[in-house]
């Protein structure tokens, strides 16, 4: 499993794509952020994670999309799958990679809460629990984007699948959405949205429904891939 | 000892393994023949587990290439066709990643012996294609396997690379069981000791080598039928 990560995280770093994409996650993440703290005058970093879903929903697509498609297109998949491995840490070894990548990019934002810290008083449970729950709302996207990868072959298409797929699953719970349809469809069809339940980390709230949601949504996907990987037709 | 019993492959409509059924044994080359299309590759895939069958059974060493995956593929070093490699990654970087998966020890000494260890820090986007061939061959070798699938390895190599890949394929028959696909027939006649002709995914003949010169290749037009 280490030999699988390490090889995947090889690619993006011997490459500029990866480097790139992470940097330009951080410039984007730090400046949409920066440039209304001082018109807003608050010291708050819920703006920040607010704001964190939507870039998340290109970032991680972005880098995910290559995993299988990419495999398949160069056939090295026939490759991979005649090493003894199991479908399943294959899986495992490209999620797990996709996450440290996103940590990475989560690492650049820290100059956020550090930075506020010297001006203001921070409450660093909410602070603690507001990564966690990036890190939960972007393992779920890392496997449905994972997903999508092993789909096809092209990896527009597994990007486009994906954005568009989470696109409206965040729109889902979002107060836009609530606006249009009627109260009780909402209470039906806003527990689905990712961002409902991210909203309580960033809250501060470690609610056990909003982790079961991104647990099992994580694992339903991983699950799909497996199977994608085990049809062998 | 690879088992093939009645083993079919269907391609939605389209059969490409019809029923095949043969039983390979220790120290055999095999040389496996036909025209393009004949199912040598879907085989060699089903064979590997790559590819499920929809009909019959496959046993490598005892086991089920789907059912008990990782325990066939410690025991199978695999070429595919056009051999696929990582092409971005250096010559090291892959045969180490290989070997780590193959928990291969000395793979500097196969490497050595197969002819890459004066390219391991290129970029394998950079080599040739008879070194990315080699590369390819290196790396199916990890892991001491017992059986070798080897689809297509002389292809597209100058006839001084083919040679030599033919002499290694000879000296690992000794210890090995070698499969091998080919279109080349003299290639078939200077190393397989056991010939599987492959027509629309039916076997036309399993057998010796006929010993005569030119005797693969007469026996080859005799039994595949345009």
């Amino acid at each position: 499993m280490k030999n699988l990560i390490k090889k995947e995280l090889n690619f993006y770093l011997n490459t500029p794509l990866g480097y790139l994409t992470t940097i330009l996650f951080g410039i984007f993440a730090n400046f949409f952020f920066v440039k209304d703290i001082f018109i807003t005058g608050s010291a708050s970093l819920r703006p920040f994670f607010l704001l964190l879903p939507w870039f998340l929903l290109i970032f991680i697509p972005g880098q995910a999309m290559r995993s299988f498609s990419e495999e398949k297109r160069a056939n090295t998949i026939e490759i991979l799958l005649s090493l003894p491995y199991q479908e399943a840490q294959i899986v495992l070894a490209k999620f797990l990679t996709n996450l440290i990548l996103l940590i990475i990019a989560l690492s650049l934002t820290l100059s956020l809460p550090l930075s506020l810290s010297l001006l203001t008083k921070i409450y660093l449970p909410e602070v603690l629990v507001s990564y966690l729950g990036t890190l939960l709302l972007g393992g779920s996207f890392c496997s449905l984007s994972l997903f999508f990868s092993s789909q096809t072959k092209n990896q527009v298409v597994a990007f486009l699948s994906s954005v568009v797929c989470l696109f409206f699953l965040l729109l889902l719970g979002s107060d836009f959405f609530a606006s249009f349809i009627p109260k009780n469809l909402q209470g039906l069809l806003v527990p689905f949205s990712p961002l409902y339940h991210f909203q309580n980390f960033i809250k501060g709230i470690l609610d056990f429904r909003s982790l079961f949601y991104f647990f099992s949504f994580t694992f339903l996907f991983l699950f799909l891939t497996v199977l994608e990987l085990e049809k062998r037709n | 000892m690879i088992v093939l019993s009645s083993v079919s492959k269907l391609f939605g409509q389209k059969k490409a393994v019809d029923n095949i059924s043969f039983k390979t044994k220790k120290g055999e080359i095999i040389g496996f023949l036909g025209p393009n299309g004949a199912g040598k590759t879907t085989t060699m895939r089903l064979i590997l587990g790559y590819l499920k069958p929809t009909a019959g059974k496959i046993l490598v060493a005892g086991f089920d290439p789907i059912e008990e995956r990782v325990k066939v593929l410690k025991q199978v070093g695999y070429l595919p066709e056009n051999n696929p490699l990582y092409q971005e990654m250096k010559v090291f970087e892959y045969l180490k990643f290989i070997a780590s998966a193959k928990n291969e020890k000395n793979w500097q000494e196969i490497a050595n012996e197969v002819g890459v260890s004066l390219v391991l820090n290129k970029k394998i986007e950079e080599l040739s294609f008879g070194f990315k061939q080699r590369v390819g061959l290196a790396a199916s070798l990890f892991g001491n396997p017992k059986y070798l699938i080897l689809d297509e390895p002389t292809s597209g190599l100058d006839p001084l690379e083919q040679e030599k890949i033919r002499n290694l394929i000879k000296k690992l028959g000794q210890k090995k069981t070698v499969i091998f696909s080919t279109h080349i027939l003299s290639e078939v006649e200077k190393v397989a000791n056991r010939l599987i002709i492959i027509q629309n995914g039916q076997i036309v003949y399993d057998g010796k080598k006929p010993k005569e010169k030119g005797g693969v290749e007469e026996l080859f037009k005799k039994k595949v039928k345009n």
